[in-house]
Formats: structure tokens, sequence, C-alpha cells
């Protein structure tokens, strides 16, 4: 796959801060990656490692308690950061759409769905209502949706959870956004419509060559999506690979724990033991722990990753680690 | 939909029967001789007690005078008020209007004025917009509706003379009575007849004669609408939808106005609906203070009095009121909930 040399989407040194009554909460913590054009980037970690507040970030939706980021986030050459409310409002649905992880709750209950996918063709694409509507339509029937003039005038409350997701993507899709974030947009359905849904995105992310950053804990759906991955750990990055390299050969610790954590039939004869799993939990950002972060949980812990934080090593190109086993 | 309404009425007739009952049963607690003494107009009548007893049957079991009593009532008489020197249907729909017209003016600027300041308060939440309205709605909330509306009359008639106490002047009051030809009573509410007759100055009077009642009943109740539109707000801005809205580019005015709004408003029709039908009774402080003889008024007039038909006859009307009100917000729920269906 040959990848354009300027990335879509370039995220440096990325801070992201809540200033609670408890402390500073240190929530992403130094991230940095790169989207390119059209291309699926996978980013991993457990619950609470910073991926969905990453997500948030580079769309600035963190409302409360107030946020502060820093860093640089590069959409096509011009930093996030830098725009005011109205720059950033122009950017979010229009250039980046988002999918959340519950389509349950992400939809407003008193409008029609139609109405509710309309809505971002409307301000940014500058259409009439009527417009809109068949417009909203004639997504509905992109996400495969049966009957989409008739569905169009339901409410949320009529649709399945599937469906709901489907309207969700219709949503992101409407204005053919060059980015889409995906947050765990398959967490809360059941697995056959898990299977639906990430096969609909990845076509529909085709017909629209859109980019798409994956949030999962779902190593599954990463083999399947993605063609680069970015593990993240307590607020920062510990590994890149391209899926098939991490699969193959996970350099980092914690890598090697998220891929022994996945059932596979038959490890039971080959290990004695049917799950590989990490030990512990994910720290709390307020008391991140002094040197690698990851130490406490590291199976492989030296005296000196008790010291030391571990620098980013590269290795080939989008393959580093962040691991002092490595140094 | 007219299956649920005529269901709905039917329910009518048992809250009926129920209050009536319950109510029957309270006022019988009162001994013959207390109820036929307020027949007594003077001492000397006092030997009659007995005679009267007697004849009205005051000393017949509960349920021979509650049947007794239903008869009439079914017959379209309500009986004779002592308070209102007249029978109780007639005297109701003298002092009905005076009470519809407070509130035909109060209910409107309740709501409006309760949704409108909930939102801003919601959406600038811990501000100095946030605290003023919120003390000022629980200063308005926790003052006794009496003391209020003396407060205000004090200022405003014992100090500037200005917002007399009653319903109109008392020189219009004379014209009208004088010359019922020349200004026919349509409504019997003095705003809304002043018009129909062409008297421009009567409706100014009356309106004049409204402000402070209207006030103070605002003022009081605003409040409880108010913080339930701003909970409702504040919670409503913190669901998943309303950040699907901002990442879709939604702007501010339309995410609080389109889409939190809407949500927020639901607990606000049951607050907004009970207030109204409570406020049906005539906020019987503020008919009392501003000495406007509306239901209110005569409720606590016949309360002092024992006028027994009166009391049955409002709590009746207090029923229907209630009954009424729910229908019309069950039917409104249905109407703003899209979740919410009828049957």
């Amino acid at each position: 796959m040959s990848e354009p040399a300027t990335p879509l989407l370039e995220i440096k040194d990325l801070h992201t801060r809540f200033h609670t009554l408890d402390g500073t909460v240190n929530a992403v913590d130094g991230v940095d990656f790169d989207v390119y054009q059209g291309e699926t980037l996978g980013l991993v970690g457990e619950s609470g490692c910073g991926k969905s507040v990453t997500a948030l970030s580079i769309l600035q939706l963190l409302r409360c308690p107030p946020a502060e980021i820093q860093g640089r986030i590069l959409f096509e050459g011009n930093n996030l950061l830098d725009l005011d409310r109205e720059g950033i409002r122009k950017i979010r649905g229009n250039e980046i759409s988002m999918i959340f992880q519950e389509p349950m709750t992400s939809l407003n209950p008193v409008l029609r769905i139609g109405e509710q996918i309309a809505e971002a063709a409307k301000i940014h694409k500058r259409m009439t209502r009527q417009e809109a509507w068949r417009w909203a339509v004639e997504m509905l029937r992109m996400v495969q949706i049966p009957g989409p003039g008739s569905r169009s005038k339901q409410y949320p409350h009529k649709f399945s959870g599937g469906m709901r997701q489907r309207a969700m993507i219709a949503m992101a899709l409407s204005c053919n956004p060059r980015l889409i974030l995906a947050d765990e947009p398959s967490t809360a359905l059941d697995v056959t419509i898990q299977a639906q849904i990430m096969s609909l995105m990845q076509k529909l992310k085709e017909e629209f060559n859109s980019a798409i950053v994956l949030i999962t804990h779902d190593l599954g759906i990463i083999a399947e999506m993605v063609s680069r991955v970015v593990v993240m750990y307590a607020g920062k990055v510990v590994e890149e690979a391209p899926v098939k390299e991490l699969f193959k050969d996970p350099r980092h610790p914690y890598t090697q724990g998220l891929l022994g954590s996945i059932p596979v039939i038959g490890r039971k004869e080959q290990t004695g033991r049917r799950l590989q799993e990490i030990p512990g939990i994910v720290p709390s950002p307020m008391e991140t722990p002094l040197g690698c972060r990851f130490h406490p949980r590291c199976h492989k812990v030296m005296n000196r990753c008790q010291e030391q934080e571990p620098p980013m090593i590269h290795l080939a190109e989008h393959r580093r680690v962040s691991c002092l086993l490595e140094a | 939909m007219l299956a649920f309404i005529t269901r709905r009425l039917l329910l009518l007739i048992f809250v009926l029967f129920g209050v009536s009952v319950l109510l029957f049963g309270i006022l019988m607690t009162f001994s013959p001789e207390r109820r036929a003494a307020t027949y007594v107009t003077s001492p000397q009548q006092a030997k009659d007690i007995p005679k009267i007893i007697k004849q009205f049957g005051l000393d017949d079991p509960f349920y021979i005078q509650y049947f007794r009593w239903m008869k009439e009532v079914l017959k379209g008489n309500m009986g004779w008020s002592l308070v209102a020197s007249r029978p109780v249907g007639e005297a109701f729909w003298n002092y009905f209007p005076v009470t519809l017209e407070m509130n035909l003016f109060a209910a409107p600027i309740v709501i409006i004025f309760g949704i409108w300041l909930g939102t801003l308060s919601g959406i600038h939440r811990d501000t100095w917009i946030d605290h003023t309205t919120r003390i000022l709605a629980i200063v308005g909330w926790s003052l006794p509706t009496f003391l209020f509306a003396l407060v205000l009359l004090m200022i405003f008639y014992g100090y500037f003379q200005l917002f007399s106490p009653g319903v109109l002047s008392d020189q219009l009051t004379m014209f009208i009575i004088d010359n019922p030809e020349t200004f026919t009573r349509f409504t019997g509410m003095y705003t809304i007849d002043g018009i129909l007759n062409g008297r421009f100055d009567i409706t100014l009077n009356a309106l004049a004669h409204l402000v402070l009642p209207v006030s103070t009943y605002v003022i009081v109740v605003v409040a409880l609408n108010m913080r339930v539109m701003r909970s409702g707000m504040i919670e409503e801005l913190s669901k998943d939808y309303v950040m699907t809205a901002q990442a879709k580019g939604a702007d501010k005015k339309t995410i609080y106005i389109k889409h939190a709004r809407r949500n927020a408003l639901l607990p606000v029709v049951t607050v907004a609906g009970q207030l109204v039908a409570l406020s049906m009774e005539g906020s019987i402080a503020v008919e009392v203070v501003y000495n406007r003889h509306g239901i209110g008024w005569w409720l606590a007039e016949s309360a002092v009095q024992l006028d027994m038909p009166v009391l049955m006859c409002i709590c009746l009307f207090m029923g229907v009121v209630f009954v009424i009100t729910n229908l019309t917000l069950d039917i409104l729920y249905a109407y703003i909930d899209p979740r919410i269906r009828l049957n």
C-alpha cells in the first residue's frame, strides 16, 4: 500500500489535562501519531487508557470538567487547536465526523431520524429542508436500512440498536468527511450485528474515500479492519506497527499481553492455560507510576523500569515501541 | 384518542363521588347543633336549633343525609350560600370569572417566565445569571404569599397610591350597577367586557387592579416551574445526544433550543399543569389580601362561616379541574414526546 507523503491528520505531542477538585488528571500525556488519506488506523488499549479522550480532543468535544488541550493537531496542515469556536464547528461533522459507542443514547429521542441525519447537511452544505431530508433518506438507503423513506420519519425508539448505529453512521458520513473517528462503534452491539456494522463501515469508507480512526479494545476487529495499529497505555503510545507485524511480532510486553488475552482454540494444549491475562488494572491517571507506566503489571520488568521512563524507539517506518527492553 | 378521552371522563364520575363522600364525611363530624347554628342569625333564635335540626334532618344517618344532598345536586340544585346570600350555582358563576380573569393573565406569565428563566439558568449554570435567578426564585417561593401580597400592597397602594385593591374602582362599579342596559356583562371579566362594550377605560382600570395580584402570584409560583426547567436543562445538556449534535457541528443555539429544551420541557409540562390547576381555586391569600371576590375569597369566607353547600361545590369544582388538567397533560405529553402513545 503506497501512502501519500503528507498525512491527513498529524497529532504531535498531545496532552489533555482535566483540572478536577481532586487534582489534575493527565488523561492523554504526550501522544503522537499520523493518519493518512483513506487508511484505517486502529487505536487500541484497555478502558481508561486515553483512547476516547484522544478522539474527543481532536474535535474539542470535551466539556466537563474543563479540559486543557496542548500540543498540535494538524488536519491537512492546519492546527485545529488554533481554531476558534466557530472554526472548529465548521470542521465538526463536515471534515471530521464522529461515531459514538452508545447508539441507544446518542440519538435525540424527540427528533425524527431523518431530521437528525439531515441536520449536518443543513448546517454545512447549506441545503434546504427538503433537499437535506431527501439526502438523509439517501444516506439511510446507503447504510442498508430497509424502507428508508418511511423509516426516516420515525423516532429513534422505533429503531433497534444495530439500526441506530447504522443511522449514526449515516449521520457521520452525510457530509462526506475526510476523517471519521469511530469510538468503539460496535461495542454496544451483539456479535452478529457487530460484524454487519464493521463490514458496512469498511465498504462505505472505500466508497467515500474517508480515513477512519477506529478506537476499540477488540483485537478481532483490529485484525479484520485496520492497516496500522497504535497501542496506547495510560495516556501514552507504547507501540505502533502495521497490523500484520503487530500480530506476528508484538514488541511491547503490554501488546503481548493484549494479544495473549484473546481466546484461541487449542492454546491450552500448547501453554497449559486458556487465557493469558494481564494482572492488575490501568493505573489512575492521577497517580501514574514512576518510570515505565506499565512496570507494575509487566512480566518482564527490570530494575531500571522503575526509575527510567522508556524512550520511543523507531524500528522502521511506522514501527516504533516504547520499552527499555529494546533500548 | 376518543376512547381515551371518554375513559378519562368516565373516571371523573368516580373522582367526584369520592371527593364528595370524603368531604361530606368530614363535615358530618360537626355536631348537628353546630351545623344548625349556621342558620341562626340572632341570639333569640337559638331556641329554634332543635327545630332546625328536625326540619332539615341534620341528625339523620350519614348516608341518608348524603343521598338527600346528592338527589338535589343531580337536579341541579347546589343549595343556598349564606356568604353570597344567593343560590350556590348562581353565586359560583358570579365569583368564577374573577378568578379565571386573574389566571388568564398569571398562567401564561408563570409558564413562559418559568421556562425562559429556567433555560437561561440551566445554560449559564453557576454564573451570576444562574445565581441571581435562583436567589430571586428562592425568595419568592419561601415568602408566605399573604406576607408578600401585603408588602406589595403597602408599597404600591399605601405609599405610592397606585394599584388599589379590588376588581374595579368604586366609581366604575357603581356605573355598571346603575346602567345594566349600556354595559352588558358578557363574561363577567371586566378586562374583556370593557373591550366588548367599547369601554376601554373599564378595561384599563380592571388591568390596573390586576397588576399586583398577578405579580404576587407569578413571583410566588414561578420558582417551582423555573427550577424544574433548570434541572431539566442541566440534565439534558449532559446527555450523549447533545455531544452527537455538537459533533455534527450544530451551534449552541441549535443545541440548546432544538435538542435540549424539547426534552427538558417534559417535566415542566407536568408542573405547569398542576400549577394552573391549583390556581383555579384562586390563590386564597391573593384574593383575600387584594379583596378580589373570586373563588378563593369565597372559599375562605365559607370555611369560616361553615357554609357547607359552598365547600362541597368548590371541592367538586376542583375535582373537575384536576381531572381535566391531567387529561389535557396526557394528551399534551403524547404530542411532545413521541415515545408516549395514548391507549
